[in-house]
C-alpha cells in the first residue's frame, strides 16, 4: 500500500466528507485546534522554566511536573484529535506541505526529547529535584521550550501556505490567495 | 463603525502593516505564543483560587509567580492585537467574535485582578463567590483562543448574529 493511496483513503474517508461538507465543522475544529495549541505550550512553558532554574526554583520539579503536565496531556489529546480531524480534509496538500512536514518533524523531535528525559535524566530526579539541576535537565527545558513553540509556529505557518483542496463556503476568510 | 474601519485603513500606519506580508506574520506568531503564556497563567492563578492546583501553596505565592508572566504577555499580546486590528481593521471591527472577545479578554483582567484582591483580604479560604469568579474565568479564558480563530469565520460561526455582510 502506498502513501499516496493511504492519503486517498483518509481524504475520502466519511469523517473528511463530513468535516468538508459540514458547515461549521472545520471552523470549529480548527478553532478549538487553536485553543489545544495555546494551551500546551503554555503549560510546557510552566515546566520548562521550572527546569531552567528561571521560575519555581523552591518547588520540587517532580510537584511542577505532576500538577502542569496533567493539563499538557488534556490539551495534547485534543489537539491531536482535531489536528487529525483536519489532516482528512485535505491530506494530500498537507502532506506535501514543508511547514506541515517541519511541524510533524518539530513534533517528533519533542516527544524524543521528552521520552529521553524521562528514561534518562528523570532516573536520577531524587538527587536534583529540589537542589541545583544538572546540565541535561537544563539543556532538555530549553528543547523542549524551543520545539514547542516552534510546532505552534510552524502550525499557524501551515495556515499561510497551504490552500485548501475542496470549496471555500462563503464568508470565509481564509487570509491567503484562494483558486 | 464599518466607516470608521475604512478610513483607518487609508492611514499611513495601517498600509504600513497591511503591506508588510512578513510583519502581518510576525505580528500573528508573537500574539499566538503570548497568548499561550497569558492563557496559562490567568488559569493557574484561577486554579489555585478554586484550589485545583497548588493547593498546598498560598494564593499569595501563586499570585507572585504567575502575576508577572501575565502582565508581560498580555502586554505583548494586547499591543500585537492594535496593531494587527490597525492593519485590517475592516476585517476585525466588522467580526461578531473580535468584540466577544474584547469583552471577554477585559472580563478576564477584570476578574482576575478582582481576585488577587479578594485575597488580600481574605483571612481564611476563598468564599463561595469568588470560587464562582474563578470558574468563569476559566472559561472566559479558554475562549479567547478560539474566538481569536473564529474572527476569519466570522459570517459561518455567528450566522445572522455576525456583523460582517
Amino acid at each position: 500500500m502506498s502513501v499516496e493511496s493511504v492519503l486517498t483513503s483518509i481524504q475520502s474517508s466519511a469523517v473528511a466528507e463530513w468535516m468538508r461538507d459540514t458547515n461549521p465543522a472545520m471552523q470549529i475544529v480548527e478553532s478549538m485546534h487553536v485553543l489545544a495549541a495555546v494551551l500546551v505550550l503554555g503549560t510546557v512553558l510552566i515546566a520548562d522554566l521550572r527546569l531552567l532554574g528561571l521560575a519555581d526554583s523552591r518547588r520540587a520539579f517532580s510537584r511542577v511536573g505532576t500538577e502542569t503536565l496533567r493539563l499538557t496531556w488534556v490539551a495534547f489529546g485534543l489537539a491531536v484529535v482535531t489536528g487529525s480531524l483536519m489532516f482528512t480534509t485535505s491530506a494530500h496538500t498537507y502532506f506535501a506541505n514543508t511547514a506541515f512536514q517541519l511541524k510533524a518533524l518539530a513534533l517528533l523531535a519533542a516527544g524524543l526529547n521528552m521520552a529521553l528525559f524521562q528514561l534518562l535524566t528523570a532516573r536520577g530526579i531524587a538527587a536534583w529535584d529540589v537542589g541545583k539541576l544538572p546540565r541535561a535537565a537544563r539543556v532538555a527545558g530549553l528543547l523542549s521550550l524551543l520545539l514547542w513553540a516552534a510546532v505552534v509556529l510552524l502550525g499557524r505557518w501551515i495556515g499561510f501556505t497551504k490552500g485548501y483542496d475542496f470549496t471555500i463556503p462563503p464568508g470565509v476568510e481564509l487570509g491567503f490567495p484562494t483558486p | 463603525m464599518r466607516a470608521f474601519a475604512e478610513w483607518l485603513y487609508g492611514t499611513a500606519p495601517s498600509v504600513a502593516i497591511h503591506s508588510t506580508l512578513w510583519l502581518i506574520r510576525l505580528l500573528q506568531a508573537t500574539h499566538l505564543l503570548t497568548a499561550g503564556v497569558a492563557i496559562a497563567s490567568g488559569l493557574m492563578i484561577a486554579l489555585r483560587a478554586l484550589g485545583w492546583q497548588r493547593a498546598d501553596e498560598p494564593f499569595d505565592a501563586v499570585w507572585r509567580r504567575f502575576a508577572p508572566w501575565l502582565t508581560g504577555s498580555l502586554a505583548v499580546m494586547v499591543a500585537t492585537g492594535i496593531a494587527q486590528t490597525i492593519g485590517d481593521p475592516v476585517r476585525e471591527f466588522t467580526a461578531t467574535s473580535y468584540w466577544v472577545k474584547l469583552t471577554l479578554l477585559s472580563g478576564c483582567v477584570l476578574g482576575t485582578l478582582l481576585l488577587a484582591r479578594t485575597a488580600r483580604r481574605a483571612t481564611a479560604d476563598f468564599s463561595f463567590a469568588a470560587k464562582l469568579v474563578a470558574f468563569a474565568l476559566i472559561v472566559c479564558w479558554l475562549a479567547l483562543p478560539p474566538l481569536g480563530r473564529m474572527i476569519g469565520y466570522d459570517l459561518a460561526i455567528w450566522g445572522g448574529l455576525s456583523l460582517r455582510e
